[in-house]
């Protein structure tokens, strides 16, 4: 895997900066390596309405009964509109990109 | 190890009872080619370059070395938010705590008001995210559920504020008051998304230790940790430490909410772990009080020290309050073990500070291991005995590093 972070925006250096600031603190945006193909645009515009692709990196490889929970779990719980048929494409994505074919386990 | 093991005997035994039913009955442990992402090294405002596990919500992993330290640096302290979109200002001349629900008199607080109308309070406690170490299950079963932190969402600081139980009061809570509700001013990215919305009994509510504070360690709280206002808990999983709080909801009628019910729940048995089957199959318990455990802040891991060395191993310990009785360190693996030396009492919710003396003669790899016992013999497991499940919460386990004497 090529992963080339690209990290943009002003990284704020550590000066006294206290919690009473009186303009608004600039929040870094971090470009997680995605891997490319398998629809991943379709992964990037729902995953990416509410959390970091960060929250999928640092989860390690998962089963596909996990990826199908957790894609259910988005559904379900956080109310996210995916389509049955974009449920199935994004599940298909991680499983081959971030995780492996099983049919029990977690 | 006589002592050690005849004073802990019922409470260990209680742990390995859950864990060996556990190991027995439980499915086998899948490995998986594992190739672990390394999150960037990234500076937010007001804090050193942590381990960014997401820019959004903002999640930082504070390194191990911070644990040589009781009291946790603010610009090293972890940070964990649930929601995408948090406010980046706060003006405090418009900003408002309110209190209201079922109460006599709803409350719209300043933060002047805050800290000029109640009794100023402090406490020095550990934070600790519920999913704290969960990575290190996958050590003995399956890996679980979540981001897979290390050790690093966890601190301890000094907090200053007021007392809920004050703010209660001033607003007269009704006779027929049984929760008290808590959220803050992160939202999600869509309106139907359920919000961070948090839920305790009345009763604990109106203990003298909750505390809405606004300075942590001598400062204003850093932006990120909750600016200006955050509920402190101690002894509590951080949970329902609510960041930049804003509303506090007294309520007759518990509410069901997504973070009280489904997230941050355990199986609700004794060893609150899984037995058999699937975690979702039990009925579900909040996860509430941390449980005993020890860390070690230095050395880490692969360290390689030279031969004759004087290493001062140290590390921290804590528990829900009951207070630290003694940290036993292994320098063979476990085979045997000896005292560390306690240091100062911060409190009983705080970090307790241990460390041990180790003049390495022979060159080697050695494998150190800690292990706390609190003053009602609760001990840490070993990472084979822990009770899984499948949330990673409340990963307790005796911490060990492998380090090299060359």
């Amino acid at each position: 895997m090529n992963i080339k972070l690209l990290i943009i925006g002003i990284l704020l250096s550590v000066t006294a900066l206290f919690g009473q600031v009186n303009k608004a603190i600039e929040m870094p945006y971090v470009e997680y390596p995605i891997e490319a193909g398998d629809h991943d645009e379709v992964v990037q515009q729902y995953c990416l309405t509410c959390h970091s692709f960060g929250y999928v990196l640092n989860q390690g490889k998962k089963s596909r009964p996990y990826w199908t929970g957790t894609v259910a779990k988005m559904v379900n719980e956080f109310k996210a509109s995916i389509s049955k048929e974009d449920q199935q494409v994004i599940i298909n994505y991680l499983v081959k990109h971030y995780g492996f074919e099983s049919t029990s386990g977690h | 190890m006589d002592k050690f093991s005849r004073r802990n005997f019922l409470g260990a035994g209680l742990i390995l009872g859950a864990s060996t039913l556990f190991a027995k009955e439980a499915v086998k442990p899948i490995v998986a080619e594992t190739k672990e992402f390394v999150p960037p090294m990234i500076a937010f405002p007001e804090k050193k370059p942590l381990k960014t596990i997401s820019d959004r919500p903002p999640l930082l992993e504070s390194s191990s070395d911070i644990f040589t330290k009781e009291i946790t640096p603010n610009d090293e302290f972890f940070v964990r938010w649930h929601m995408p979109d948090i406010p980046t200002y706060i003006d405090l001349s418009t900003f408002r705590l309110e209190v209201k629900g079922s109460v006599a008199n709803a409350l719209s607080l300043s933060l002047d008001d805050l800290k000029s109308k109640f009794e100023p309070v402090e406490i020095t406690s550990v934070l600790q995210c519920g999913g704290n170490s969960r990575k290190f299950y996958a050590g003995a079963g399956p890996a679980t559920h979540g981001v897979q932190w290390g050790h690093g969402a966890m601190g301890c600081a000094v907090w200053k504020g007021v007392r809920l139980k004050d703010i209660l009061n001033m607003a007269g809570v009704n006779a027929t008051a049984k929760y008290v509700g808590v959220n803050g001013l992160e939202k999600p990215a869509m309106d139907e998304t359920p919000h961070f919305f948090r839920e305790m009994g009345i009763d604990e509510a109106l203990t003298d230790e909750l505390i809405v504070a606004y300075a942590m360690n001598g400062e204003d709280i850093p932006y990120l940790n909750g600016f200006p206002l955050k509920l402190i808990i101690p002894g509590h999983f951080s949970d329902s430490w609510v960041k930049m709080l804003s509303e506090i909801t007294v309520m007759d009628e518990y509410r069901k909410t997504f973070f009280m019910d489904v997230a941050y729940t355990v199986p609700d048995n004794d060893c609150e772990c899984v037995v058999s089957g699937s975690d979702f199959e039990y009925k579900r318990k909040p996860i509430a009080r941390m449980n005993v455990k020890s860390v070690i802040g230095y050395p880490a891991s692969n360290s390689v020290i030279k031969k004759g060395s004087r290493v001062k191993v140290s590390g921290v310990a804590f528990d829900q309050g009951k207070g630290i009785r003694e940290v036993m360190i292994s320098l063979d693996g476990g085979k045997r073990w000896s005292a560390t030396e306690l240091q100062k009492d911060y409190g009983k919710y705080a970090y307790r500070l241990w460390s041990f003396s180790w003049e390495p003669k022979i060159k080697g790899e050695y494998t150190i291991m800690v292990r706390a016992i609190n003053r009602i013999g609760n001990i840490q497991p070993l990472p084979n005995e822990i009770g899984w499940n499948a949330g990673g919460y409340q990963y307790n386990a005796v911490d060990s590093v492998n380090v090299k004497i060359v």
